[in-house]
């Protein structure tokens, strides 16, 4: 399994460095703070997990160039499963994550910086994130060229229970993961943009699920590294004359765990009036699953002798399908109307997805709403 | 005295070495980057009325990306794409 692993690991450090060598790039390039507050919603429900996500985002604009935003969100996690594919002693519980975000950014006549920082936590977990990224514009403002370094340093424990990751000197399991991204976005006429993103991270500590476990053989275990490399082309195009636009947006995934997966999104941009917009997407994914993975429902002996296994659906064949439609609502029609005037110079938007999946999580709905208002 | 020219024999002309080639391969590269470099860029600012449609946008919305990276990063093995590294989860 070893040799397995390495052989895997020098197949995929050479693909990247094919990729490396094809320019491509892409993270999309950080956009200039403006003054707003967003509030926004999210509902997702499937068969053993329902998750509630408040966002309150508020950015503005400072003397100098200098701009800052700010962020909190709140995951509310509800009769979730901590066994979630292992197949029995399901736990119903409830989690709550909080989040906080900050980010200062400095625009120039030709390109912008950014910092930024997050801490996340929740009960058994808690994360601390920094990313700094810079864009630059080119060829008479027709193309950007951004960039993104990032780091993050996680911490995990159990509940009740004594951490069992190798090598934990404390009383939690450590992550650190780096992360870097290219983007180049060219404007190639007033109805034509097209983008190409490279995004590599590396993963080095404890990965795997502090709960889940393999029949016979317990907990799981999970390599400590992982490197992983991302691809993503998208073209999006303009029909001015009946207010139409699309967007194809195409990524592709590899890792040295030989996860592969492609992802297609279509997206249809409508205007219906003058305010209001409807947008329709399909996306569609499919994953071929890690080299050590194995189906141990249909065969209950593949881990035998084994040094590194997991019941971990997301690591096995995954296909999933979304359809979505999402309508944005300018509401400057509520000039007129008292009180809600006070709300006519921002955006409302309502969204419903379903999310078709082949692993045992099962279906799910997903419900998002929110409001920006400029100020 | 004047000096007499030799005249090579007539045979196989000699290809130019590789490294001519390479360096007249190089010069028209080059020459065609110039070329665009004094193009004129291809969108005027006049002609950006479009552009900032959310159609035309892949960051319209980055609170949606970001709550879409979460989501498929707790359900499908494929994570990352979106701009920002991952983690402040246990959801692994």
């Amino acid at each position: 399994m070893r040799l397995q692993l390495r052989r895997s690991r020098a197949c995929v450090a050479g693909w990247w460095a094919l990729v490396a060598m094809a320019g491509a790039s892409g993270t999309p390039p950080p956009a200039h703070a403006d003054n707003h507050v967003t509030v926004r919603g999210a509902y997702y429900r499937e068969s053993s997990t329902r998750v509630v996500q408040p966002v309150v985002e508020v950015a503005g604009d400072l003397p100098g160039g200098f701009d800052v935003a700010t962020q909190y969100l709140l995951d509310a996690i509800t009769s979730a499963s901590v066994a979630a594919g292992a197949g029995g002693n399901d736990a119903i519980f409830t989690e709550v994550r909080n989040e906080v975000g900050l980010v200062g950014g400095w625009t120039g006549d030709r390109g912008r910086v950014t910092l930024g920082y997050r801490y996340s936590a929740e009960s058994d977990y808690w994360s601390h994130g920094i990313s700094a990224s810079g864009s630059l514009r080119l060829w008479g403002d027709s193309a950007t060229l951004a960039g993104t370094l990032g780091a993050t340093f996680d911490g995990a424990w159990p509940r009740n229970a004594t951490p069992n990751c190798p090598g934990a000197l404390q009383m939690f399991c450590a992550l650190r993961s780096y992360f870097g991204g290219f983007g180049y976005t060219q404007v190639w006429s007033p109805t034509l943009v097209t983008q190409l993103g490279l995004e590599i991270a590396y993963l080095d500590g404890y990965q795997a699920s502090l709960y889940r476990a393999v029949p016979n053989l317990g907990r799981e275990v999970l390599p400590s590294t992982r490197l992983r490399a991302v691809l993503i082309p998208r073209v999006a195009y303009y029909l001015p004359r009946t207010r139409t636009g699309f967007q194809v947006h195409y990524r592709y995934y590899r890792d040295d765990w030989s996860v592969s997966a492609h992802m297609f999104e279509g997206r249809v941009y409508q205007n219906l009036t003058r305010d209001l917009e409807l947008r329709a997407s399909y996306r569609y994914y499919t994953q071929l699953p890690a080299d050590f993975w194995c189906d141990w429902i249909a065969r209950p002996d593949c881990y035998q002798g084994a040094t590194v296994y997991t019941a971990d659906p997301k690591l096995g064949h995954v296909g999933t399908s979304m359809p979505e439609l999402k309508l944005v609502w300018d509401a400057v029609q509520l000039r007129s109307v008292p009180f809600f005037a006070w709300f006519a110079e921002g955006s409302f938007e309502i969204s419903y997805a379903r999310l078709i999946q082949n692993t045992v999580f099962g279906d799910a709905h997903l419900l998002q709403m929110g409001y920006t208002l400029p100020y | 005295m004047r000096e007499t020219r030799q005249i090579a024999p007539s045979g196989p002309a000699r290809p130019l070495p590789r490294l001519r080639l390479m360096l007249l391969a190089l010069l028209a590269v080059l020459s065609g980057v110039a070329g665009c470099a004094h193009r004129p860029p291809p969108i005027q600012p006049w002609q950006r009325e479009y552009l900032s449609k959310r159609a035309l946008r892949f960051d319209a919305d980055p609170l949606e990306d970001r709550f879409r990276q979460h989501m498929f990063g707790s359900r499908e093995g494929a994570d990352g794409g979106y701009g920002h590294p991952g983690g402040g989860c246990g959801c692994n």
